[in-house]
């Protein structure tokens, strides 16, 4: 093993490089679901202005770094989640929004919706609240980015680490599973 | 101004009386203006929505409703209809047994009923003969019993299907407080409780 005087905690200086400029351009694939998407839109306008941050959107997922799950996932739109996540490109990162994406929230007896977002798809940060402000959101987005520079945010190797895991979580509220296999 | 806003229901009336003369079998009551509800067996629901249609200018189907009587066994439609010329609403609500929850599609008087006769299909499992198109709509693979109905446990059914999180702290606290206590900052006035204000 051979070690770089550059390199820092163990880290390579280019993934600090790396890091560093990925950080400061988290594009979001704009995808909305539940309620949550409504707090998207002041967010990135002028008042809040998230663009100052790199924050921005983008109209697919291969050109996304940042999956923003904005509110309750029925187990059919969770189906779409999923799809969209693995097509992303790596690095990716994966925001909870809202209490329904930790616990339900609201739909905590919901015979469609699934609870806790974790057991089927990586979470790097959740953001707490119903709806949390545009504050809150780019307070999530602020903590992503310091996880993002401290080589913390790796949500996205424990998915490709744990493939089979999250595939059987996913199955088991999937019944009917006929979707693509992608390759990392 | 008093006078506009206290209506008389002479419209309704007029128009219940006259439903009620040439359907002796049906119920039929003005609720509040404009809506009038008729309540009548269910063999007779498909002639007299056609009548309701081509006699009373009712064209417009609004949507077809379903009400679950448990105790009584019985499920309940209600087609809820507008007449333009009439400016009235009118339930016509019928009820079919419980144990076998069949009914007659009725999308040749309206097509677009057959939307609704899928969704009363997905949620309450009610058959409607000459429907053919009631499979999947809203729900996808679904497996369990029709999730509207009253004695279907959506508690139990999303505890058993969909994991919660164990670790998960089930008291409700004050955010507010927790974050200024954390950042050191002083709380706002308008952010306090009314009874520390």
């Amino acid at each position: 093993m051979d070690i770089n005087i550059n390199d820092k905690d163990g880290r390579k200086i280019v993934d600090i490089i790396q890091s560093y400029a990925s950080k400061h351009s988290l594009w979001v694939l704009a995808y909305g679901t539940g309620c949550g998407a409504i707090e998207i839109p002041p967010t990135m306008t002028s008042r809040y202005d998230a663009e100052r941050f790199g924050i921005t959107g983008r109209p697919t997922p291969r050109m996304a770094d940042v999956l923003l799950i904005t509110g309750y996932l029925a187990t059919k739109t969770l189906k779409r989640v999923i799809r969209s996540y693995e097509q992303m490109q790596s690095p990716k990162y994966v925001i909870g929004f809202g209490s329904c994406t930790i616990n339900g929230g609201m739909y905590w007896d919901s015979y469609n919706t699934i609870k806790s977002l974790d057991h089927y798809l990586p979470v790097d940060v959740y953001i707490n609240g119903c709806m949390p402000r545009p504050e809150a959101v780019i307070s999530g987005f602020v903590k992503l980015q310091e996880m993002i520079s401290n080589g913390e945010a790796k949500g996205w190797e424990k998915y490709r680490d744990n493939i089979d895991l999250y595939r059987s979580q996913q199955k088991e509220v999937i019944k009917n599973w006929q979707m693509p296999d992608y390759n990392w | 101004m008093m006078n506009d806003t206290i209506k008389d229901l002479k419209t309704e009336q007029a128009f219940a009386n006259q439903i009620q003369k040439t359907f002796k079998t049906a119920r039929v009551r003005v609720v509040r203006e404009k809506r009038v509800e008729v309540i009548m067996s269910a063999d007779m629901i498909p002639p007299y929505l056609t009548h309701a249609k081509n006699q009373h200018d009712f064209e417009h189907l609004t949507h077809i409703s379903c009400v679950d009587w448990l105790e009584e066994g019985h499920f309940e439609l209600v087609y809820i209809l507008w007449s333009y010329s009439m400016n009235i609403q009118l339930l016509v609500k019928c009820r079919i047994p419980r144990h076998e929850p069949e009914f007659i599609s009725i999308h040749k008087i309206w097509d677009h009923a057959e939307t609704y006769e899928r969704e009363i299909h997905e949620m309450y499992g009610i058959t409607f003969a000459g429907n053919d198109n009631l499979g999947e709509f809203l729900l996808e693979d679904w497996d369990g019993p029709p999730p509207m109905r009253r004695d279907f446990d959506t508690v139990k059914y999303s505890q058993e299907n969909f994991k919660d999180r164990m670790d998960a702290r089930q008291d409700a606290q004050n955010v507010r407080e927790t974050i200024t206590k954390r950042s050191g900052e002083e709380m706002p006035d308008f952010a306090k409780p009314y009874s520390l204000r």
